[in-house]
């Protein structure tokens, strides 16, 4: 029989904490050294599922101080690189499930009258469009994260993926921080050579004469792929070195056997990682898909394995919700991690927070009565001074939180002026 | 009679979907009413199978009936033409069977006939005389009016049997009936059928209101009726499964419903069967079992290319052999404890599978929409395909290593290459291959020996590319020159036979007939399935299909409460083996026994055996399978002894009430009624509950705190359902669940609740039939056979096809449903009436209205 380990957390971390003394970006931002002299900015979104509880998170002063909620407090000495917005809705559209709309559309760009044959409002996702803008400059187009530990297959795509190229073609999260780590900087992983890439390039292209519409869609899915992969290999080489140098350690130990937080902060982590060394400017983290009424263990916090969509419903027992504000909290914890590690990166005179808008939040606001209007929503940083921190921001009632996207998006160099159903760009400055 | 107040003419239905037709009511072409299946017959009859008693009944099957003195067999049938009939009745004779006379729509046409015999033998012809019949729906009626002396009661005093073997109807003027091709509908005037919408529906569904979005009312023709198709079957469907009118609302005779639905089924039929449209199936890319499968095959490896948590049974011997037409009665048997994140050893270096895909809601993990490629998983593909074919162990592990990778003799390497890259993309593929397509891959060849000068390294870099094409990736059906719609080709029609059985591309056998055009001649065709039925390969149909429909991973992560259910757990305080796992091979194991002795897919139902383990089966009598804590502790978690196990119970049997389902639908502190209701309806009848609204109320977690304010599970979600939107859903999924309330949270048995509070376990199906408990529950589904076929068969073309099944499937799963029936519901018809289906023959291609940006890009290079 297997026995469990006892785990060092500072073995585990271990490889991935050298990291932070390299300053790899100086280089890049030294003109000397061929830099541009100016950090770039980046884009992350750690997404909670199943809403907060709105009494703790929810605060009383409005426009006056700037005061965090009992949820928030976890943020507290990160309070002036951050910013708190309510009353952004987004339109739920009837005939999908609640849940998986909530999380696989909360960055849709789609308007709430574009639905996909799935019923879906859902098109390409707004951290791909930032991508979009960004990709050209780093090995990988973005990255896709997710703490999903389930193994039950309960349920669909949509429960568990937050970023989308377009409806259909989803942007599939890792779970395994080890793929994740060598994905990233192993550069002899990589070795898809380009010469097959050219063959099934030249092949699949031959194959749409053949195709009717829908499948030419698909098919376009792998050619699109296929060319991304083939910037990425050529990226990766000429970083190839510079990676190495970073000489990191993959993580020793599987992630099935980490705690709970030990597991979510070593793909926080990674993220990190991949954002500071410029391996790309675009990340999501899922910290848990959406409903999945699977019972799990969360070390140190609950004795008992325990159900985060169940405890939504209940909310209304005192108790209950007691135990669900705790939870929340503990995933603004692991925000705060994460935070908190990008304001340790130094690049320049600035930090990787400085130069990050790290958004927080969940596709509904309460998970009880699956609500869609004032979403959660936390940033963190200020993507180089875009972003006006420490301040609270009460749009209208019924401000679309496209509004947000589309700002979020001009501000990483789109020139697009809507997006879904935005009305204008949420003034961010 | 009822038959009369409708006007009823025929239809003749046009030839091309001359195997696509059905009315509700089967009626037999040689006038040969089956008593087993060509009636609607009152409570409690159910079909007996009779091939032990001899040879004489007709189809080795009659009904069964029993009665106490002065109850009556109802029996309603189709009549197809007004004509004149000579009715003759064939019964059963036994020792406990009864006198009786029979009644033809209300008028007595016999005198007493005696059905008792010492014996169990067959009745010679009861003559019933000449009778002249309209078309449309008849009622025979046997009244039990006394016993002979001899007889024995049944159960209890004054009840007796009748067994009806089958009703023929000689038509003495068949000229009138001409010469049919047997392809009828029966048709309803739709004023009639509109009035008792309108009397019984519209309160709520009429233009004001439009509950659940449905305005019934307004729909005064045919063809408004038939205006949204979806919303027309659907109608049909609550119709018929009896949950509208809801309760309490004023309600339909049982004739008048079932003219009802009968009359609006024929409108829509009518309407599917001109239209002939047919819903395009999108192009898909394997799944990693798929993936596992096809390389396998393609290169002919002697296992599998790494661990693959879908195959829950584990064995070293190879148990299933459906050759043998018999499952062995003891296995040795582990199970892949997929939950417990137990890290499996790689089968080749280096090689590891990729992230499972998720299953479709109320679906199977094979839908195009939902299988796309990212980059990264490009990148995996490209780098699996090397892996596998560069791992250390590849060339032992390969049975084509020699005749594929190794150049030996003195013939051309390039001229070597290029025949064998001709058989291996065909094969890869599935297609021919046209010379632009073998020059591709040969010129790849070329550079690749050029760079390496290594014969076998270029072949490995070139199947490695094989692998990491799209043609191989995805299952692609081309589009055909000329009509959107037309048959699949040879090679298409393999592949999706080998995914669809095999879960693998074509084999060579498979291949070859593709090749030479004959795999679409239908007898072929049948002859192929069921040769590959008869195949080993054919267990991905339990590892893969099965485990998804009856959704077990979902068992992995169950966590019945450790205090409670300490059994469960093989050592208390840590779950590194939950003991209750080995319960997850229960269902598989009945489902590969039924496929490999080719049994009525009824006895998913209900099966009077089982396979299970010593602790399994202690498990379900709540005894402790151990004498001592120290004992379970040594419980051997990789291999356990399963044995079939003979059942005299209806409480067990059939996979709905095995352990393994039980507990994975419940909470870790009590059942869970709605979540086993709601598996209940979207599994074994393939109606899902649709989403669950914004507002849930809540339901305390622990049955205990529920028991100890006095209360039962059941009243207090009755509490709950507060708005009449709430009610008319739960009216229907809530009995579904309850009926299973005697299991507790971990399948076992119990009379009461624990703190000793009654279980009520009553419900009622298709808005007619009481049940008391699970047996009368799975009695009643036995009893109509069509309804858990049709589930079933869904669910199998569903997953045959890789799609979503809509409205205009309808017609061919009528088709497979009735001819599976007369098939007494073998595996094997289902298997092969799919693979004979229109929509699996057929591919459908969409032109595209408006090409996207992108769409024009791509056809623009």
């Amino acid at each position: 029989m297997k026995k469990i380990r006892k785990i060092d957390r500072r073995k585990f971390l271990r490889g991935c904490g050298t990291a932070m003394s390299l300053p790899l970006l100086d280089i890049m931002l030294d003109p000397a050294k061929g830099g541009h002299g100016v950090a770039p900015k980046r884009a992350a979104f750690f997404y909670i599922p199943n809403g907060v509880v709105q009494d703790r998170w929810q605060w009383g002063s409005d426009g006056g101080e700037f005061v965090l909620s009992p949820t928030l407090k976890p943020l507290q000495d990160l309070k002036e690189k951050i910013s708190v917005y309510s009353n952004l809705d987004r339109i739920k559209v009837a005939g999908t499930d609640g849940h998986a709309q909530a999380s696989t559309c909360w960055l849709s760009s789609a308007h709430p009258t574009e639905l996909s044959p799935a019923g879906y409002p859902l098109k390409r996702t707004v951290d791909q469009l930032i991508a979009d803008e960004t990709a050209k400059y780093t090995p990988f187009r973005s990255l896709e994260l997710s703490c999903n530990p389930y193994t039950d297959n309960k349920e669909s795509v949509y429960f568990d993926n937050i970023s989308w190229y377009g409806h259909g073609h989803v942007a599939k999260s890792m779970r395994d921080p080890d793929k994740v780590f060598r994905r990233l900087f192993v550069a002899d992983e990589n070795k898809v050579s380009s010469s097959i890439l050219d063959l099934v390039l030249e092949d699949a292209k031959s194959l749409q004469r053949q195709l009717g519409a829908q499948d030419l869609r698909k098919l376009d899915e792998y050619l699109d792929s296929v060319r991304s992969v083939e910037k990425q290999i050529k990226r990766v080489e000429d970083r190839k070195g510079t990676i190495e140098e970073l000489r990191l350690e993959a993580p020793t130990v599987p992630w099935p056997e980490l705690e709970r937080h030990q597991y979510i902060q070593l793909m926080g982590d990674l993220m990190v990682l991949a954002l500071q060394t410029d391996l790309t400017r675009v990340a999501s983290l899922m910290v848990a898909p959406e409903r999945w009424s699977t019972p799990q263990k969360v070390d140190g916090l609950f004795e008992q394995p325990v159900v985060h969509h169940s405890w939504t419903h209940q909310q209304g027992d005192d108790r209950v919700r007691a135990e669900l504000a705790r939870l929340d909290r503990y995933h603004v914890e692991q925000f705060a991690y994460v935070t908190r590690k990008m304001l340790r990166v130094k690049e320049g005179h600035t930090t990787l927070l400085d130069n990050t808008m790290f958004l927080f939040g969940s596709g509904l606001s309460s998970g009880k009565d699956h609500v869609y209007t004032n979403l959660p929503l936390v940033m963190a940083g200020s993507a180089g001074g875009a972003i006006k921190t420490n301040r609270y921001i009460k749009s209208e009632e019924g401000t679309p939180v496209a509004n947000l996207w589309l700002a979020m998006t001009q501000v990483m160099g789109s020139k697009a002026g809507v997006l879904g159903d935005s009305t204008r760009a949420l003034d961010l400055s | 009679m009822i038959v009369r107040t409708f006007c009823i003419f025929l239809i003749f239905a046009g030839t091309a979907f001359s195997q696509q037709r059905d009315i509700r009511l089967p009626y037999p072409l040689n006038g040969v009413y089956e008593g087993e299946y060509h009636f609607t017959a009152s409570k409690p009859a159910r079909v007996q199978g009779m091939s032990h008693y001899g040879k004489d009944w007709s189809r080795d099957a009659h009904l069964l009936w029993d009665g106490k003195l002065g109850d009556t067999l109802e029996l309603s049938f189709l009549v197809r033409f007004d004509s004149e009939y000579d009715l003759g009745l064939r019964l059963t004779k036994a020792p406990d069977y009864g006198i009786c006379q029979v009644y033809l729509d209300g008028e007595k046409i016999s005198g007493a006939i005696d059905t008792f015999a010492l014996g169990v033998e067959l009745a010679s012809l009861t003559e019933l005389g000449k009778h002249k019949l309209s078309q449309g729906v008849h009622r025979l009626e046997l009244k039990l009016v006394g016993a002979s002396q001899k007889a024995r009661p049944f159960k209890q005093e004054g009840r007796f049997l009748l067994g009806v073997d089958y009703l023929h109807l000689k038509n003495l003027k068949p000229k009138a009936a001409g010469n049919m091709p047997g392809i009828e509908l029966v048709h309803v005037d739709y004023a009639e059928l509109h009035q008792v919408l309108k009397t019984y529906c519209s309160d709520c569904h009429h233009a004001d209101r439009r509950e659940g979005k449905v305005d019934l009312e307004s729909l005064t023709t045919s063809e408004l009726f038939l205006g949204d198709l979806q919303i027309a079957s659907k109608v049909i469907a609550v119709l018929q499964a009896g949950e509208m009118p809801p309760e309490g609302a004023q309600q339909p005779s049982l004739d008048q419903k079932s003219q009802l639905v009968l009359g609006l089924q024929n409108y829509l039929d009518e309407r599917l069967a001109s239209q002939q449209s047919l819903q395009p199936v999108v192009m898909r890319r394997m799944n990693r079992l798929e993936y596992n499968y096809s390389v396998v095959e393609l290169l002919d490896l002697k296992g599998d290319i790494y661990p693959l948590p879908e195959k829950v049974i584990r064995s070293d011997f190879p148990y299933y052999q459906p050759i043998a037409g018999l499952m062995p009665d003891r296995l040795q048997l582990g199970n892949r404890t997929l939950g417990k994140n137990v890290i499996e050893k790689p089968i080749l270096t280096g090689v590891f599978p990729f992230a499972a895909d998720l299953p479709a809601e109320n679906g199977f993990n094979n839908r195009g929409e939902e299988l796309s490629i990212s980059a990264l998983q490009l990148e995996t593909f490209v780098d699996l395909a090397q892996a596998v074919v560069h791992a250390p162990e590849f060339n032992d592990y390969s049975n084509v290593f020699k005749a594929l990778f190794v150049y030996a003799g003195s013939e051309d390497p390039l001229v070597v290459a290029r025949k064998r890259l001709s058989s291996l993309l065909e094969k890869a593929f599935r297609s021919p291959v046209p010379e632009e397509l073998l020059n591709r891959y040969a010129t790849f060849f070329e550079v690749r020996l050029q760079q390496t000068g290594d014969f076998q390294r270029a072949m490995k870099d070139v199947v490695a590319a094989v692998m990491s094409s799209p043609r191989f990736l995805y299952i692609i059906e081309t589009v055909p020159e000329g009509a959107p719609r037309q048959r699949l080709s040879d090679y298409e029609l393999a592949t999706r036979l080998s995914f669809f059985l095999w879960n693998s591309i074509p084999d060579d056998d498979l291949l070859k007939l593709a090749r030479e055009g004959k795999l679409s001649d239908p007898k072929t065709l049948e002859r192929q399935v069921r040769e590959m039925l008869l195949d080993p390969r054919s267990q991905s149909l339990s590892q893969n299909f099965a485990r998804q429909w009856l959704r077990l991973d979902q068992l992995v992560t169950a966590v019945p409460d450790s205090k409670r259910f300490e059994n469960y757990y093989s050592r208390i305080g840590c779950e590194y083996w939950k003991l209750g796992l080995q319960s997850m091979l229960e269902p598989l194991l009945l489902f590969e026994s039924v496929m490999i002795e080719d049994r009525p897919i009824l006895e998913l139902i209900d099966s009077d055996y089982t396979y299970r383990s010593e602790e399994l089966h202690h498990w379900y009598r709540a005894e402790i399978p151990f004498k001592s804590r120290g004992e379970r502790n040594r419980f051997l978690p990789s291999y356990q002894q399963f044995n079939r196990i003979e059942l005299n119970d209806k409480r067990e049997g059939g996979v709905i009430t095995t352990a393994a389902i039980l507990t994975m639908t419940s909470s870790p502190l009590r059942t869970n009624p709605i979540t086993r209701g709601a598996w209940v309806a979207g599994v074994i009848f393939n109606r899902p509950p649709p989403p669950p609204p914004d507002i849930v109320p809540e339901i305390e977690e622990d049955d205990a705190v529920i028991e100890a304010q006095g209360l039962t599970l059941r009243q207090v979600l009755k509490q709950h359902q507060t708005n009449q939107s709430c009610k008319s859903c739960h009216a229907r999924i809530d009995p579904l669940g309850f009926v299973l309330e005697n299991y507790d949270a971990v399948g076992r048995w119990r009379d009461n609740y624990r703190g000793g509070l009654p279980i009520d376990a009553t419900g009622e199906l298709f808005g007619e039939v009481r049940f008391q408990d699970i047996v009368s529950f799975k009695e009643a589904l036995l009893e109509r056979p069509e309804v858990f076929t049709r589930a079933f068969s869904e669910h199998l073309l569903s997953y045959a096809l890789g799609r979503e099944l809509e409205v205009s499937d309808k017609l061919a799963v009528d088709t497979i449903v009735r001819n599976v029936l007369a098939n007494e519901g073998r595996f094997s018809s289902v298997v092969v009436e799919i693979a004979m289906s229109y929509p699996f023959r057929h591919k459908q291609v969409v032109e595209a209205e408006n090409p996207s940006e992108e769409i024009m890009e791509v056809l623009g290079k």
